[in-house]
């Protein structure tokens, strides 16, 4: 078994550690004789979807933002096709602002992807905390590190999780990130993946599910990545 | 007025000198309490100095190159202002100058020499405007503290305007720092180095270190370079608008790193004996503030001859026989930087790396995932021992490299357990507030 993960435009978008979700899915396919490849594109590459199996969309700053969406636009159908046909998305910071379909700055509006139904507006101050949520799709509480201008909101969608420490989405309605058929956006990096080892699971399960038809994820030593992740829950909640 | 400055001075020196004595760093402190007492002692006591203000300011190197123009100008026979503990926001600036004052509340001083950390700029130029600035790179550092490097930039940016006449003596191998310079209006004078040290970077290194400001902050367009120094420092030029590296004032060339640090600049020969590339730029560094002020430096050979990073930069100890060389590492630039130099000593070695996430360290340590910790895979690392209140996340960083760790939380039983079963070459590796208690435990242990 083999999967393909596409990191779109690490140049710009690689703020927050997210080589560190990149490594993490790479070792958990690897420790399970599942081959992964990462395929890096740059701005001015052709990103054929049919290829990818993952999509990380990572974090970068409001200026950086703003030159990768000129590019998006070129995009936007493919990505949606995808989307719509269940391809995994792990979109970060950023990277999940630009999935919903726009980011109102002080230096004008960002246009998104429109891939999910949401909207991001820029409020003060920023929004930086070690965060906590839960969600009952994973054993473990999801912990991690946010830090955006932004305020996000998601209308009637899923959210990835409950806040039960730090700010999420808006600071105001508990709710953090957002889950939309395979695509799971979120504020928290730390990054993600490593120290909640259950959505990496997650995005590689459904990443097989959708290209196998089936997926039987062998178990890992996990103790590490718990213990780093309980530490935060223990001091935090 | 006179008699407020006489208590913020008196009272100031006090409560260090309590401080010290219980075993605290009371530096901040003492100059929160004197700025409380005599709001003006800063503008005060600054305009006292008779000749020349210099600043440091940047991500990596700040304390190092401060501490060694320092001495590169009481070399000279002067007297002088410094922050050497590397308190560096408006209150550990305030404390420099209040602590230098005679008991008659007045300074007695010819330079200052104040490293200033970049996003207190702007509280601390209301208060003295610096004759120089000394700015050595922009890596990401912090980010929960800054945002992001952009807002950095747009810090320097603005404080460079508050003090129109300052001449600006910049790294011209960093895209983010020359820009900066270069566009601000102010005077400026480059240093850099224009020969290409490592031929052969190894494949992760070029592909995967972090580089910031890839994009020509003039027009956007992708920066091209002949070369990499280290990060996004080298060689550089925008294919698409007129940005370009500058013409360098001061170029180190042939660098020798066989034996400690060796280059010449202005056709002087510079001899260091301890390690990392990244000092050749702190020596550079220092060396063109120096010479831009019309410093002769005559006697820099014997500066940097006797010159110790100390305060936790490359600081070596000697422990029941066992060398320990302590070494501050807070970003991912300056992590890499730390690597090469642990890696350019050949011989087995145990490594110790102390995390913590205190509000001065950032409390954001997802940069620990932008190191490039796979280096470490070599038969000469005998040993990697996690440490410090972020222990457990770096246990992880190890593991997803494929490098096992031993955790061992508590950091003077880290210590000893190397001493006592290592191969008596240890590094230890800290981030910054590890930085102080890890080195009073080195101290006492030496003792």
């Amino acid at each position: 078994m083999k999967i393909t993960i596409g990191h779109l435009y690490p140049d710009l978008l690689n703020l927050y550690g997210d080589r560190g979700n990149i490594q993490c899915m790479r070792k958990r396919c690897e420790w399970r004789g599942i081959e992964a490849e990462v395929r890096e594109y740059q701005l001015t590459d052709s990103i054929d979807f049919s290829n990818l199996d993952i999509v990380l969309l990572g974090g970068g700053s409001d200026r950086e933002q703003m030159l990768v969406c000129e590019k998006l636009k070129t995009i936007q159908k493919d990505f949606r096709d995808y989307v719509e046909a269940g391809g995994v998305v792990i979109a970060v910071c950023g990277g999940y602002q630009l999935l919903g379909h726009y980011y109102d700055t002080d230096d004008g509006r960002i246009e998104g992807l429109s891939l999910v139904d949401l909207y991001t507006e820029q409020g003060s101050p920023r929004l930086i905390s070690n965060i906590v949520i839960e969600n009952e799709l994973f054993e473990q509480p999801i912990v991690g590190f946010e830090n955006h201008g932004g305020r996000t909101y998601i209308g009637d969608n899923r959210p990835l999780g409950k806040v039960k420490f730090g700010y999420g989405n808006n600071g105001k309605d508990g709710a953090e990130g957002i889950l939309y058929k395979n695509v799971v956006g979120t504020y928290l990096h730390g990054p993600l993946l490593p120290k909640n080892p259950g959505v990496c699971d997650y995005l590689i399960r459904n990443a097989l599910e959708r290209k196998y038809g089936k997926s039987e994820l062998a178990p890992l030593d996990d103790s590490q990545e718990l213990e780093a992740n309980q530490y935060i829950v223990g001091r935090f909640c | 007025m006179r008699v407020r400055r006489l208590i913020a001075v008196w009272t100031a020196k006090i409560v260090s000198t309590v401080c010290r004595l219980s075993g605290r760093q009371g530096v901040t402190l003492a100059g929160r309490i004197a700025l409380k007492i005599d709001p003006r002692i800063l503008a005060d006591l600054s305009s006292m100095v008779r000749e020349k203000i210099f600043v440091v300011c940047g991500t990596n190197g700040k304390t190092t190159t401060n501490n060694l123009l320092c001495s590169a100008i009481e070399s000279e026979g002067k007297k002088l202002v410094c922050n050497h503990t590397g308190s560096n926001m408006l209150s550990g600036v305030t404390a420099a100058f209040v602590l230098a004052a005679g008991d008659n509340g007045k300074l007695d001083a010819d330079y200052a020499c104040i490293e200033i950390d970049e996003a207190s700029t702007l509280r601390i130029f209301p208060h003295f405007k610096p004759d120089y600035m000394v700015l050595t790179n922009l890596f990401r550092d912090q980010l929960d503290r800054y945002g992001e490097i952009d807002i950095t930039m747009d810090i320097l940016d603005r404080a460079m305007k508050m003090a129109p006449e300052m001449t600006v003596i910049v790294n011209g191998d960093d895209a983010l720092s020359a820009y900066l310079a270069m566009k601000s209006g102010n005077p400026y004078k480059t240093y850099g180095i224009s020969e290409q040290v490592f031929k052969e970077q190894s494949s992760e290194q070029n592909g995967h270190e972090i580089r910031e400001g890839r994009f020509c902050k003039n027009c956007g367009a992708r920066l091209e370079y002949e070369f990499y120094h280290y990060s996004q420092i080298g060689t550089y030029h925008c294919p698409n608008c007129e940005f370009a590296r500058p013409k360098i004032d001061f170029d180190a060339s042939h660098i020798d790193m066989s034996n400690g640090l060796k280059f010449e600049v202005e056709g002087r020969q510079m001899e260091a004996d301890y390690r990392g590339f990244y000092n050749i730029y702190n020596i550079l560094a220092a060396y063109s503030a120096a010479r831009t002020a019309g410093l002769a430096l005559a006697d820099f050979d014997d500066v940097l001859k006797k010159f110790n990073p100390q305060n936790g930069r490359m600081e070596q100890f000697v422990i029941d026989g066992t060398q320990v060389v302590l070494n501050l590492a807070k970003n991912p630039a300056g992590f890499n930087q730390n690597i090469s130099a642990v890696m350019e000593d050949e011989k087995p070695k145990d490594i110790i790396i102390v995390i913590n996430d205190n509000a001065q360290d950032g409390t954001d340590i997802s940069w620990l995932w932008d190191v490039d910790f796979d280096r470490f895979a070599q038969e000469s690392i005998r040993s990697i021992t996690v440490s410090g209140i972020r222990c457990q996340d770096m246990r992880l960083r190890m593991k997803y490299v494929d490098i096992p760790s031993e955790l061992i939380a508590d950091v003077r039983s880290a210590i000893e357990a190397r001493i006592k079963d290592g191969c008596g070459n240890l590094y230890v590796l800290v981030n910054y507030t590890a930085l102080f208690s890890t080195r009073n435990i080195l101290v006492g242990m030496q003792r």
